[in-house]
């Protein structure tokens, strides 16, 4: 079992007037052995509520449970949450080898000896030559980079793992290699995911259900052939409309006649 | 040149605003200001900014009135040496009101200082409030025309090695530039005053060595003042200038068509402009510290030499008197500065949260 | 993705590139001949500081009475003091009390500084912003007269001195490292440190430290420099060293009474001071243009070069409907040089031709060399860039040439520009009219109020609400989508032939991204200009053009109506573009196509097609340079070109699909799909 749940979840930024409501009593399910996708636009709360989650920001109120119980983030254990940035050019320390970055993650009770070959295991399994390992990041691909960092997510064996963006900095030839690997690595290990894009392709392409977010609320969500056949929001019909898809031509909006 | 320094690790009340070079990361303020009616920015602006002066005033006063208490020993001793009659020593203490619990100190200190009473100097036996009046505004004519003079001409200077070496071109103009701009701004101020003194009052005499006596006499103190600030600031505007030229929107106006000169007067001057602003700043507060130095040389009649003897001598109510009206200074620059960058640069006054 | 995201993306790749963090600092000081002579003299300054007092120590004491305060004589090579000791050995001498006590002075600072600086990281919040503000007012002023104001409290000796000095320098450093560690703390890989469960401290020593250790390092070694100078200067004062000791400064002091009988007793210990500082100081400077804090070079636009190609240029030609052409661009060659004599060549041979009214997308990944396309086309190419071509006619007017003032009013009025927003695009102290206000007033003579009247109607007529309002306010005050609109309206300030739109949409969401789009194609129908549209994204340039262009690794692989584009391109790159990108219609049960490996860089572009490496149809004859041919409807530059619908892409256009199913006979297939599991990326 492995499932994440957010109850009520509230985060706010700022103090007073100027209080923020990033994301707005939430309340959304990741089942077990499932991939939920979240979409909305920039500023829709969807990477506050992801970073909530690993314990990056506070919430002002409600409760986030993995596997039913209050999630604890850190300590170096299994089960836990984890979660891959959006930017690979940050998300790996410029002055630690990708072997040593990968193996902060492993848990603390994975013994010294076991530690290299855990890491060549875990490259192994995103696609790398583990001759990798003892490299700096620097000079690799931003597809590369998203790869090690997937596996640095991985090598903390978590319960549920958080992919925030990951492809969008990622040219198209290398967003599909990422999103198969992700897809592979999801059902080989039986994992859920919790999948946010701002692009509702990828999201579909990707997830078993799909929840919509506007303005810090999470405005509709469903089975995501139902979503993309019969939307019941006005914004996620807005966002469908909205989507380029291949072979349309796009409508000239009529100019106001200048003066 | 230490302001230099300063201004490059960020330094200044508004550091934000320097380099705009860093100006992509401000994109974070636009959280969406669509239709939302704009309330302006500006009064919140400067209330924050008044507050921070006053707090900062005060913090500085307070600094000025431990000076005297953080001294290791008995400061009357050391002031009146050893010497003294225990009399004497015993009625400045009461002068000083040094019988009195540690609060009540504080209140008085304070009291005195707004009724204008800057107490008695220990050595002179003068009225503080006096001397200050005195010295100081030919400590502040010395370092405001140094400051006119750099501005005058290291900013023309600065755009102009910006246009003549873009991106690579006249390598050896660049190079003999940068190296002499080095060189002069590695040399303190005290020293070119000794250099200056040495080639123009003792080998040719064209200049009066010392003493404040007419325009010839300002000639040395400001050129010692002036020539290191004006070589690393001709530096700093120079890269801030290319800087911007780099910058997106030089790209657009280009994309305009406009006329070189326009691009460079309208787009880029005004935007290099907010990285002077804050520089200059720096610079006036660095002036001032340099006046102390200068002013020792040239035998100059301002608050510098006293601030020294009063530090030799332990004479605690000048050096107090003097800290007051330097650091006063410096805050009042900076704060100066702060509202001329508000009105400069719309962004500085959201971009901080 | 939000404007930030990509901002801060740039920022990074930009970071990326320089590539920081390879190699030792004190291996890269001494590769540069500048480094070089700084660390030469900190070298025999170290020796003077360990040996100088050792063998000099004495024989600086001694008196020489016949010569007292005597100019230099060969015996005293600067002449001697007021007690007849020669001023040399003391200036020697004096290296170690020097350089020691601004050395002490530079510790304090920095450790102070380091402490202070670390708390906001370290301690609650409200403590450390209590810290920041008190370091915040510190560091405006100037460190003399802060160690002025502490020598007033720690007395006038050596001690007292270095103490006031290094706690002077505190704010400095304080504030460098809280600059420093925030900029590192809001990185991906200490959040993803923290997400992992990486304690607080283990967080500062991995991965804190040693990403901002280089350029604390610098500063402290240009503070030490500053430290010395202004030790100096303490000691010039009296306030620092005191007789019978003495260091540079101090002799200075001394000096400077007797500077008419031997100006060399104050000239020396100056030189000594110059030239200890500048080597600290130069030291600390190349440090810092190695570690890559300060603005080297900075990338400037300015108009292309053009080269020894143009003076061939057969000019506009009698080629068939070559009057119906807006642009006509041939042979565009864009080349970086590369130092050593050695240069890039990212665009290689590019030919464009625009008819009156036609909309041309180009597409590609990043890096094919789209942009640098199309601002050679508006002469807008960053200037360490090359640019040549054999002819580019716009308009019917030859633009190779140089720019006449006539030529560019015509340019500011025909042919519009719109930039990715990123905010960066408008001047940001200007107002948004009066930044469109000024193409009216400079190439079509208006005045400046009936321009900005002008102004405020093309914003109307982009559907900005309250158009005078927002024509007074300043770029950061408009949303993205906002600005993206007024970027268009500047280009309507004249009547566009041609409208060059390079990534419009790149950074906007959704909803804004087709109102946009909706907006130039409303434009083009307005004006009846033609469009230039460069794009990542197949479905929009798709939606958007009549005309595609493929371009890979610097040239254009295939020319291409849209109609065909979607019923199955020839070439296998264009196939396995279509391919990978994902739509709502992509069957969720298969796995993506992918292409394998990645693009070269331009500095490393192969012999022979270039896409050979990755391609599934690749044979020996790929090793030859395929050139674009005429095929159907376009041309192609592939020896097996391909055709048929490509599989599993999904298309909505019935026009469309009844082309598809007329080839689907022929239909072959795409590229064999890979494993992701089995694929291996090679490390360079
Ligand atoms: N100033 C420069 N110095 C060296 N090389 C450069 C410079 N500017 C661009 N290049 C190189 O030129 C190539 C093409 O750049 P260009 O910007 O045209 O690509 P693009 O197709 O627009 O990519 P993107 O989709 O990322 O915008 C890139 O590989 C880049 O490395
Ligand atoms: S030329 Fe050869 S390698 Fe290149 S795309 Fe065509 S078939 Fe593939
Ligand atoms: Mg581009």
């Amino acid at each position: 079992m492995s499932s994440l749940e957010f109850r009520n979840l509230t985060v706010t930024f700022g103090r007073g007037e100027k209080t923020v409501v990033a994301v707005d009593a939430v309340s959304l399910v990741v089942p077990d052995r499932t991939v939920v996708g979240l979409v909305g636009e920039s500023g829709s709360g969807k990477s506050t509520l992801a970073r909530a989650a690993v314990g990056l920001v506070d919430a002002r109120s409600g409760d986030i449970l993995v596997d039913g119980q209050p999630a604890t983030t850190g300590r170096r254990r299994r089960g836990g949450l984890q979660m891959v940035f959006q930017d690979p050019y940050s998300s790996l320390d410029p002055r630690m080898s990708i072997g040593a970055s990968i193996a902060e993650a492993l848990p603390s009770d994975v013994r010294r000896a076991e530690r290299r070959g855990a890491v060549a295991e875990l490259l192994e399994q995103v696609g790398l030559d583990p001759l990798l390992a003892p490299r700096m990041p620097s000079g690799l691909s931003g597809g590369q980079r998203q790869r090690i960092a997937l596996a640095r997510a991985l090598a903390a064996e978590p319960a549920v793992l958080i992919a925030d963006e990951i492809t969008s900095a990622l040219d198209v030839s290398v967003q599909g290699q990422v999103l198969n690997l992700l897809r592979e690595v999801q059902r080989g290990l039986a994992m859920s995911v919790l999948f946010i894009s701002h692009n509702l392709a990828t999201v579909c392409y990707l997830s078993d259900i799909v929840a919509v977010m506007e303005r810090g609320r999470i405005v509709e969500i469903g089975p995501t052939e139902q979503i993309v056949a019969d939307p019941q929001h006005p914004y996620t019909r807005e966002l469908l409309e909205s989507a380029p898809r291949l072979g349309e031509k796009i409508d000239p909006e009529q100019l106001a006649v200048p003066d | 040149m230490e302001f230099v320094r300063r201004y490059e690790t960020g330094a200044g009340w508004c550091p934000d605003n320097r380099g705009m070079a860093q100006q992509t990361a401000s994109t974070a303020v636009e959280q969406s200001p669509s239709e939302r009616p704009q309330r302006s920015p500006w009064l919140g602006f400067l209330l924050r900014r008044t507050v921070r002066l006053v707090v900062s005033l005060f913090a500085l006063i307070t600094f000025a009135f431990l000076i005297i208490h953080l001294v290791p020993g008995d400061p009357v001793r050391k002031a009146l040496g050893l010497n003294a009659s225990p009399e004497l020593v015993s009625s400045i203490r009461a002068e000083l009101g040094f019988d009195l619990p540690l609060w009540q100190q504080y209140l008085k200190y304070l009291g005195d200082l707004f009724s204008g009473n800057l107490g008695v100097s220990l050595a002179s036996r003068l009225p503080v409030g006096e001397t200050i009046g005195n010295l100081l505004p030919n400590t502040l004519l010395l370092a405001v025309i140094a400051f006119v003079v750099v501005m005058v001409i290291a900013v023309p200077l600065g755009m102009l090695m910006a246009v003549l070496t873009q991106n690579g071109r006249r390598r050896g103009v660049e190079l003999s530039f940068t190296t002499v701009s080095i060189v002069v701004s590695a040399i303190p101020e005290f020293l070119l005053a000794v250099g200056l003194v040495y080639l123009f009052a003792v080998t040719n005499p064209w200049f009066p060595i010392a003493g404040m006596d007419g325009p010839a006499s300002f000639v040395l103190p400001v050129a010692a003042l002036a020539l290191g600030p004006i070589a690393a600031m001709s530096r700093i505007v120079r890269v801030e200038a290319l800087a911007v030229l780099g910058l997106d929107f030089i790209r657009t106006a280009r994309a305009k068509r406009l006329p070189a000169w326009r691009i460079y007067l309208r787009h880029a001057l005004p935007n290099a402009l907010t990285a002077t602003l804050t520089l200059s700043g720096l610079l006036l507060s660095g002036l001032v510290a340099g006046t102390v130095l200068v002013e020792t040389i040239f035998a100059w009649p301002g608050l510098g030499p006293s601030l020294v003897s009063s530090i030799l001598d332990n004479d605690y109510p000048l050096v107090q008197a003097i800290v007051l009206v330097y650091g006063g200074l410096v805050l009042l620059i900076n704060f100066v500065v702060d509202i001329l960058l508000g009105l400069a640069d719309p962004r500085s006054t959201i971009k901080e949260t | 993705m939000s404007t930030t995201d990509i901002a801060e993306k740039m920022v990074d790749r930009a970071a990326a590139r320089a590539g920081t963090g390879r190699g030792g600092l004190l291996r890269r000081l001494a590769t540069s001949p500048l480094g070089m002579a700084a660390l030469l003299v900190d070298l025999l300054l170290l020796l003077l500081v360990v040996f100088g007092p050792m063998i000099w120590g004495a024989a600086a004491e001694e008196f020489d009475v016949d010569n007292m305060n005597s100019p230099p004589t060969d015996g005293h090579l600067f002449g001697t003091d007021s007690l007849g000791r020669d001023i040399l050995l003391r200036v020697l001498v004096a290296t170690r009390l020097s350089i020691g006590l601004a050395l002490g002075a530079t510790a304090i600072g920095a450790v102070i500084g380091l402490l202070l600086g670390a708390i906001p990281a370290v301690a609650g919040p409200r403590v450390g912003r209590a810290v920041v503000a008190v370091v915040n007012v510190a560091v405006a002023f100037p460190g003399l007269l802060l160690a002025l104001f502490f020598a007033s409290i720690f007395g006038a000796s050596p001690s007292g001195a270095m103490l006031a000095l290094g706690v002077a320098f505190a704010p400095g450093f304080a504030r460098l490292t809280q600059t420093l560690t925030a900029g590192v703390v809001g990185r991906d890989y200490v959040s993803a440190a923290r997400v992992i469960g990486v304690g607080r401290l283990r967080i500062i020593g991995r991965h804190l430290l040693p990403n901002v250790a280089d350029t604390l390092v610098v500063n402290i070694s240009l503070s030490a420099g500053g430290a010395l100078l202004a030790f100096a200067g303490l000691s010039f004062l009296g306030l620092g060293v005191q007789a019978p000791s003495y260091d540079w400064g101090r002799m200075l002091f001394d000096g400077l009474d007797g500077i008419y009988v031997n100006p060399a007793a104050a000239l020396a210990p100056g030189l000594a001071i110059v030239l200890a500082g500048l080597a600290l100081n130069l030291t600390g400077e190349v440090g810092a243009q190695l570690v890559g804090r300060r603005v080297g070079s900075a990338r400037l636009p300015a108009k292309p070069a053009t080269g020894a190609a143009t003076s061939v240029a057969d000019g506009p030609d009698g080629s068939p409907g070559a009057d119906d052409l807006v642009l006509d661009l041939r042979g565009l060659t864009v080349s970086f040089p590369r130092g050593r004599g050695e240069k890039s060549v990212p665009v290689r041979g590019v030919d464009l031709r625009i008819a009156r009214g036609e909309a041309v997308g180009i597409l590609g990944e990043s890096g094919s060399g789209k942009s640098l396309t199309a601002m050679s086309v508006a002469r807008l190419v960053p200037d360490p860039a090359r640019v040549d071509v054999q002819s580019l006619t716009f308009e019917g007017r030859d633009l190779s040439a140089n720019t006449s003032r006539e030529l560019r009013r015509m340019l500011g009025t025909t042919m519009s520009v719109v930039f990715q927003d990123l905010m960066s695009s408008f001047n940001p102290v200007m107002k948004v009219g009066r930044q469109l206000a000024e193409v009216a007033t400079e190439h079509q003579g208006i005045g400046r109020r009936a321009a900005l009247d002008r102004a405020i109607g093309r914003l109307r007529s982009v559907s900005i609400s309250r158009a005078e309002q927002r024509a007074l306010q300043y770029p950061h005050e408009l949303s993205g989508g906002m600005r993206q609109r007024a970027m268009i309206a500047m280009g309507l300030m004249g009547s566009p032939t041609l409208l060059i739109a390079d990534e419009p949409t790149t950074a906007l969401d959704a909803t804004v991204q087709r109102r946009v789009l909706q907006l130039i194609a409303g434009v083009r129908a307005a004006e009846q200009s033609a469009l230039l549209l460069i794009s990542h994204d197949v479905a929009v340039v798709a939606a958007m053009c009549d005309r595609i262009l493929v371009m890979y690794a610097g040239r254009v692989v295939e020319d291409i109506p849209v109609d065909d584009l979607l019923a199955g391109p020839r070439h296998p790159y264009s196939r396995a573009l279509l391919a990978a990108v994902p739509t709502i219609q992509t069957d969720r049960s298969q796995s993506l196509r992918t292409i394998e490996g990645r693009p070269p860089q331009p500095a490393d572009y192969p012999i022979g097609c270039a896409f050979a490496e990755r391609c599934a149809f690749a044979s020996e004859k790929c090793q030859q340079d395929p050139v674009l041919e005429p095929i159907d409807n376009g041309s192609v530059a592939c020896w097996h070109p391909q055709q048929g619908p490509v599989p599993g892409v999904v298309i909505d256009s019935p026009a469309v699909v009844s082309r598809q199913r007329a080839t689907t006979a022929t239909a072959g297939p795409v590229m064999p799909s890979h494993e992701p599991s089995r694929t291996r990326e090679r490390g360079r």
